[in-house]
């Protein structure tokens, strides 16, 4: 069992009731809220007059987990993927890596941390109830629940309300499949979500390299020892030929004959 | 030659107030007051320039390391000691440059003992830490000697072959795993640049680069300390740098090539430029240069080659991590930035040449291996105003200020889009389920209490144009929590143009002196 939650952009009226109560219960500094930000872990912005509801994608597989040097970052079993701050050490390795372009760092901070969205993994999804965000919604725009159930939503929306909505669940092959998933009725692509080239996850292309690391060290540390040990041995015996050395200096023992 | 000693000092010690100025900056403000980076762009010329052209550049200790004492090609090991100590002083540089960027600097070492074996930069810290011991092992001898420490000597002796097969291997892992950090973004790094195979291009440019670097490194010093030219040793060098940097624009052009990107050379556009100014430049002009006998015996023009591939070796990187990556025209360093990597490098001179003065780092002069040419001090190689040299600079300064100007960005312009969309829901249309109202009752004295009021979030809500739970939710009004503050439902409160009283005021609303207009007196 793994939580999702579901946001469908034709229900969405802006209100900005999700960002507040994110804020709320993160006690976040309740600022103006343009986008994504050091502050703000959830945005509703404005793309060509649709209100899109910005948050973390919480990736089956997330690339921030992969890419995390201490593991700071964490997919839990509930499907939010949680950040341990007390291990980050800030190489903002995740800021650059994210896909989505989500995690955000406390640029005027002398000790920053990262800032994403948790899913309310501590406060609330933990002990059984849902985040703050989809509690206060006042549409049904946003709902919490378990991924497969939300999907089985999202297609019965589809099957109820014949043409209205693009013939595409954002999140369900995106990066590998998300535990956030969007509907809407105007083409994603022109409201600004990104376009992947693949719907492979991205942790494989680097696990790819690094899964040969046993290989490169076993093999190329024989090779090398070879190589040593063979050109070693031919110029002692280039020196033993020109009697520059004794065979006994050259190789320890006296040969037989 | 005093007078010129003097003006490098000042120079050097303006640098150095300059960088601890912006060191100042750097850790009592923050990382936003010292640099430029932002969210849409967290990796600037700290990573860009002084961890992967510093790793890259200090490649040249390993390959000496190995060709010396693996490949036991003894005529190399006058360079291998400098070659040593320059990149032990290149890796520390690196350490010093990753704590300015590290968020967290005194967590630098984490990786250590919290593990994530699936993370590049995991194997990167672990690769550093472990070679720049054995590049520590390497360069002791040095120090032994000087102090003339026989029994340490001796044993760093017997282990010198492990420690140098060590050194290769984790040299030839973390040279490839910066390339690899990339990997993982092949929708945010240009198609010029990204490729799967970048751990190998970082590997291979990395040796052309490290041994170009060596080259550069005996000619200062020839030229600073007055040491001996070992110029049939470094001729050799620019020789294999002929074939590595072959084996480099092969794979390169077949890896474009493969990934449909070859157009994108040809396409005119900042990328493509600077691709020019890497390849064309700092891989094709000094593999030709010094692919040609009669060009590369002659000093000026192997130094001159030499430089021409690590100047296209320092493009390449910048290439990668700035120009190449989505956003970067939101990027360009901040002098603090930049001061702090001018202070590294003039850190590294300094070491160096302090290194140079107290230990035994280039061969004594009368152990002169055969058939090196011994260049006399007093003959300085001039650089005469060939024209080649001049039309590279002039080319390579352009393009990189081409480059700058950011004007013909083909990366993606991010979010914007243009023309309207159309609409096929409307979200006015949904069904808006509004919390409860909520009652006030007076728990003072009743006669002071001028009647209840009752909250209507419906009769709120549509005085709005729109509905907006963050107007009121913003500031005095929480969203989750289900009691209210009575605190902030104080009169005074709302005359203060707090609480209710923020919209309240007479103009944006009815004032908060009208009682009756929310108050119901008792009947």
């Amino acid at each position: 069992m793994s939580y999702g939650i579901l946001t469908d952009l034709t229900r969405c009226i802006g209100c900005k009731a999700c960002v507040m109560a994110c804020k709320e219960i993160n006690g976040l500094p309740k600022t103006e809220v343009l986008k994504l930000d050091g502050n703000n872990w959830t945005a509703v912005e404005q793309v060509n007059g649709v209100n899109i509801r910005r948050q973390c994608m919480h990736c089956d597989d997330p690339t921030c987990v992969s890419v995390c040097p201490v593991a700071a970052l964490q997919k839990t079993e509930a499907g939010p993927v949680i950040y341990l701050e007390e291990r980050c050490m800030g190489c903002r390795y995740c800021v650059m890596a994210c896909p989505f372009e989500i995690p955000k760092y406390q640029w005027n901070e002398t000790l920053p941390r990262v800032q994403k969205c948790i899913m309310c993994y501590d406060n609330l999804v933990s002990k059984g109830e849902q985040p703050a965000c989809t509690s206060v919604c006042p549409t049904g725009a946003t709902i919490f629940g378990d991924r497969e159930e939300l999907m089985d939503v999202a297609r019965e929306r589809f099957k109820n309300n014949p043409g209205l909505y693009v013939d595409h669940i954002y999140g369900e092959h995106e990066a590998g499949g998300t535990s956030v998933i969007y509907l809407s009725d105007v083409p994603f692509e022109q409201l600004g979500f990104k376009v992947m080239k693949s719907d492979a996850a991205y942790p494989k292309l680097t696990w790819d390299v690094l899964s040969q690391i046993p290989n490169i060290v076993s093999v190329g540390g024989v090779t090398m020892f070879g190589i040593w040990w063979i050109i070693n041995r031919r110029v002692k015996l280039e020196k033993v030929r020109n009697g520059e050395m004794t065979e006994e200096e050259a190789f320890g023992i006296a040969k037989d004959e | 030659m005093k007078i010129k000693l003097t003006f490098w000092k000042i120079v050097a010690a303006i640098i150095f107030v300059l960088g601890l100025y912006a060191t100042v900056i750097r850790f009592a403000v923050g990382l936003g007051a010292a640099t430029s980076l932002t969210d849409t762009f967290p990796w600037g010329i700290w990573i860009g320039f002084d961890v992967l052209v510093g790793v890259g550049l200090a490649a040249g200790g390993f390959v000496i390391a190995a060709t010396v004492h693996i490949f036991n090609l003894e005529k190399y090991k006058p360079i291998a000691r400098p070659a040593i100590l320059t990149a032990f002083l290149g890796y520390l540089l690196v350490v010093i440059a990753i704590l300015f960027d590290l968020g967290l600097p005194f967590r630098i070492w984490h990786p250590l003992i919290m593990w994530n074996p699936h993370s590049v930069m995991f194997e990167v810290g672990w690769c550093v830490t472990l070679y720049t011991i054995v590049l520590a092992l390497e360069f002791s001898p040095m120090v032994f000697e000087r102090f003339n420490m026989k029994v340490p000597l001796k044993l760093i002796r017997t282990i010198y072959l492990p420690i140098v097969i060590v050194g290769v291997l984790l040299s030839t892992l973390h040279q490839s795993s910066l390339g690899t950090l990339y990997v993982i973004v092949p929708d945010k790094l240009y198609g010029l640049w990204y490729s799967p195979f970048l751990p190998v291009f970082f590997f291979i440019m990395a040796i052309a680069a490290g041994l170009a670097m060596t080259i550069i490194e005996s000619f200062l010093s020839y030229r600073a300390f007055g040491k001996r030219l070992e110029k049939d040793l470094l001729e050799g060098l620019g020789r294999v740098i002929v074939v590595v940097l072959a084996i480099y624009l092969v794979f390169k052009i077949q890896d474009l090539n493969s990934r449909g990107n070859l157009e994108l050379v040809f396409r005119f556009s900042r990328e493509s430029v600077l691709f020019w100014g890497e390849i064309g430049l700092g891989v094709i002009l000094p593999m030709v240069l010094l692919f040609v006998e009669r060009i590369r015996v002659k000093e000026t023009w192997l130094f001159f080659s030499a430089l021409m591939v690590v100047i296209g070796f320092v493009v390449g990187r910048l290439n990668v991590s700035i120009t190449g990556m989505l956003h970067s025209e939101t990027y360009f360093p901040k002098w603090t930035e930049l001061i702090i990597t001018v202070a590294l490098i003039a850190l590294g001179f300094v070491i160096f040449s302090l290194a140079v003065k107290h230990l035994n780092v280039f061969p004594k002069e009368e152990n002169e291996s055969a058939g090196s040419e011994v260049v006399p001090h007093a003959q300085k190689p001039v650089f005469t105003g060939n024209l080649v040299m001049v039309i590279w600079t002039f080319l390579l300064i352009g393009m990189i200020a081409f480059g700058l100007t950011k004007q013909y960005s083909h990366a993606e312009a991010g979010t914007e889009m243009s023309g309207g969309v159309t609409r096929l829901a409307d979200p006015s249309d949904a069904e808006v389920t509004l919390p409860d109202d909520i009652e006030y009752t007076g728990d003072s004295d009743p006669d002071d209490w001028p009647g209840d009021v009752i909250f209507s979030h419906e009769s709120h809500v549509y005085a709005q144009d729109s509905v907006s739970c963050a107007n009121c939710h913003l500031e005095d009004f929480k969203i989750i929590r289900e009691k209210i503050d009575r605190e902030i439902m104080l009169m005074d409160a709302m005359y203060e143009g707090k609480s209710c009283g923020s919209c309240h005021d007479g103009e944006k609303a009815f004032s908060s002196e009208e009682c009756e207009m929310c108050h119901i007196p008792a009947p």
